[in-house]
């Protein structure tokens, strides 16, 4: 197992210095040219070569005829090429002594027949020359932290703690947008396609010794080398979460994984067993993957499976209790000490129990204070459930109600907002127990991203918070049996 | 006899699989609970078995070719007296591929577990369990981990079981002793490690009895000739 990220074989393709460009040219609708223009305005800070036969200047950059003609060896190569060239410019790129490449061309093991053959001489290229490479068929790698993205999609939102291996490529590119939403973002996220060379468990191994990489996130297809990827996500998921989507396991997903990856997948109830084993919590849908990655990076882990609920409507407090008990989690009765704390700020229409349904608030500080700081402090609850429902125009009244203009009274809403949500990440710090939230409201209003970005998960509806919480209590769960 | 001795001599004879009581005596040498039991070949020889053992008996055809036994009825249940003994054995000796009758004492209990390995071209040997009897792929209620296993992740095995409340006390009969039942699957592990040979088991069923005592009754162990990547 790797201490320092620099000592992994993969560190220079993630952290280059200086990247030749096979593919790009001036035509800007040719992929190469899309992904070394999106190369570009991530603001890479190192040097860049275009590679090109014929044109001298590419996108205002000088190119260069041929591999042998850079003037440095360059830490990493990008093929955006046609695939009948893409072998012989890896051996022209062993000869020039450049060791990392990144091969997006597609049209090998995948496509069957001659491609088989095609991805072997790849192989045995590479080997003779020492290369690490990604792909066949992947879109290669982002990392927003050294402001490298080799994709076609322009990354969006800032750096931040999750870090990807995927069998997709889109499960990169569409997720730059998506994440940014919930305030989360990638710290490296690998798109590894025919995984000829660098596959699933190389990424896992990295991403293991990334510092900026606080949870994992696999799509898995099928996995090659098994018995590796069971040995190594056990010495991680020790130390950093890690939750993985298989889709291999159902008939049709594994036809459509075998045509997309050419991977052999699994029986479903193997990857359960294996992912349980390994410490791997298994999510079941693509938005699952990402709502465990944000709720496992930035939640302290749940101690049980006990959820206290918040709420101040009947509705949303039963349907998240009920989704508790389908998903394995307790509602446990309130301590005695708790609902005597509680019946200070619970006027008499509201329900001091579990779910706590306050109805409305006596005054609204409570709500972010003083009711959370009772249930977390209550020791039968491990996490707290939350339902919000604070758009802005509902503190905005009020406020506009004293005679402000509407500017100043926004000013003042929004502050206020962000004091509670602050409030709320401070309890979470000191209680250290998971605080997660549920709106049916935009996810994009002002409160639900004051919480994000505080490090308080909100989720759209109860159900998929409490499958977060689960994620969390289960991780929980893993590690110490893997521990014990 | 011992594990290698078994699988070799069957290997020679170009052999696909161990026969139920060659597949019973493998396991029992990795120390699974299994029914004892007697292969006989006369009449005599099954009269003087159920001598020793006791009736109600059960009785079923034996044989390297024969699989699928309860499909082909070549199971006679039940059997209380010599006279039925008899019967069952005079019909299962006739039958076609019998190389002899295995005469063992009915095992009481109705709750039935299935416990097995396979071999994963990505896992390797991998360990498995699940509600078993005749209904096993119907129910589809199973759990793998890859081998080999420990006796924590062994239990974690009957815990992920949708159905795992058959193993806790049911309906008047004690809980399963899982740590007997964790202790087979840690021995499942290690055959798939050790005995390169096995491609597969299946030990269906596992009957759980009334005091929450396991015995197998039926296996099979499946062959592979040459070594395959793990």
């Amino acid at each position: 197992m790797i201490n320092d990220i620099r000592l992994s074989p993969l560190y220079p393709m993630v952290n280059p210095q200086s990247i030749a460009f096979l593919g790009a040219s001036n035509n800007f609708s040719a992929m190469g040219s899309t992904i070394f223009s999106s190369l570009r305005k991530a603001g890479f800070p190192g040097r860049l070569y275009p590679v090109h036969p014929k044109e001298k200047v590419v996108q205002g950059i000088a190119a260069f005829e041929k591999v042998e003609d850079l003037p440095e060896t360059p830490d990493l190569a990008v093929f955006v090429l046609p695939t009948r060239l893409v072998c012989e410019t890896l051996e022209a790129c062993g000869v020039k002594g450049i060791r990392h490449v990144i091969i997006v061309t597609a049209g090998f093991r995948e496509v069957g027949g001659a491609g088989l053959e095609l991805e072997k001489q790849l192989v045995e290229t590479a080997k003779k020359w020492g290369i690490r490479f990604l792909g066949p068929n992947c879109i290669g790698v982002t990392n927003p932290h050294k402001l490298l993205n080799t994709t076609f999609m322009r990354s969006e939102g800032s750096a931040g703690f999750i870090g990807l291996a995927s069998q997709s490529g889109s499960f990169v590119t569409q997720m730059f947008n998506y994440l940014d939403r919930f305030k989360v973002g990638f710290s490296t996220a690998f798109s590894v396609g025919n995984s000829a060379d660098v596959d699933i468990v190389d990424c896992l191994e990295y991403l293991g010794a990334c510092p900026h990489t606080k949870v994992i996130a696999l799509y898995v297809e099928g996995l090659v080398r098994g018995r590796l990827f069971v040995e190594t996500a056990k010495r991680i998921s020790i130390k950093k979460p890690i939750v993985a989507l298989y889709v291999g396991g159902s008939e049709t997903g594994r036809k459509a994984g075998f045509s997309h990856t050419g991977t052999m997948a699994g029986p479903d109830r193997l990857y359960d067993g294996i992912f349980r084993q390994a410490g791997v919590v298994r999510a079941r849908s693509v938005t699952e993957l990402f709502d465990f990655a944000r709720a496992l990076g930035s939640l302290p882990f749940a101690a049980g499976r006990r959820v206290a609920i918040q709420t101040h409507s009947g509705g949303p407090g039963a349907a998240a209790a009920d989704a508790c008990g389908r998903t394995g989690l307790e509602v446990p009765p309130l301590l005695p000490k708790t609902i005597e704390k509680l019946s200070a700020f619970v006027p008499h229409t509201g329900s001091i129990a579990n779910p706590v349904d306050i109805t409305y608030s006596k005054n609204p500080m409570d709500f972010f204070s003083q009711i959370p700081s009772a249930l977390l402090e209550d020791e039968n609850a491990d996490m707290l459930l939350v339902y919000y429902l604070v758009p802005l125009a509902m503190v905005l009244r009020p406020i506009m109600s004293m005679g402000l203009d509407e500017e100043t009274a926004a000013a003042h809403a929004t502050r206020w907002l962000d004091e509670q949500a602050a409030s709320l990440a401070d309890l979470m710090g000191r209680h250290n127990k998971p605080i997660a939230g549920f709106t049916f409201r935009s996810i994009t209003e002002h409160f639900p991203q004051a919480l994000m970005s505080r490090g308080i998960p909100v989720f759209q509806g109860p159900e998929k918070a409490v499958r977060a919480l689960w994620a969390c209590y289960e991780y929980a769960r893993l590690k110490s049996r893997l521990l014990a | 006899m011992e594990p290698e001795k078994i699988l070799e001599k069957a290997l020679l004879e170009g052999r696909k699989n161990l026969t139920e009581h060659e597949s019973k005596q493998l396991l029992a040498a990795y120390g699974l609970p299994v029914a004892r039991e007697v292969l006989t070949q006369s009449l005599e020889q099954a009269l003087s078995a159920a001598a020793l053992l006791g009736y109600p008996l059960a009785a079923k055809a034996c044989g390297s070719k024969i699989a699928h036994k309860s499909e082909k009825s070549l199971v006679r249940l039940h059997l209380q007296d010599d006279a039925a003994l008899e019967k069952a054995f005079q019909e299962l000796a006739n039958s076609p591929d019998a190389e002899g009758v295995l005469i063992s004492p009915m095992i009481a209990g109705n709750r039935e577990l299935v416990l097995g390995l396979v071999r994963d071209s990505q896992f390797g040997p991998c360990v498995m369990a699940g509600l078993g009897g005749v209904l096993t792929e119907v129910i589809n209620d199973t759990a793998f981990r890859m081998a080999p296993v420990n006796e924590g992740e062994a239990l974690d095995m009957l815990d992920e079981l949708n159905g795992k409340a058959i193993l806790g006390p049911f309906r008047g009969q004690a809980g399963a002793d899982k740590s007997a039942l964790a202790a087979c699957l840690v021995a499942l592990g290690r055959i798939g490690m050790e005995q390169e040979a096995v491609k597969e088991i299946d030990v269906n069923p596992v009957i759980l009895g009334p005091e929450g005592s396991i015995t197998a009754v039926d296996a099979l162990v499946v062959l592979q000739a040459r070594k395959v990547k793990p």
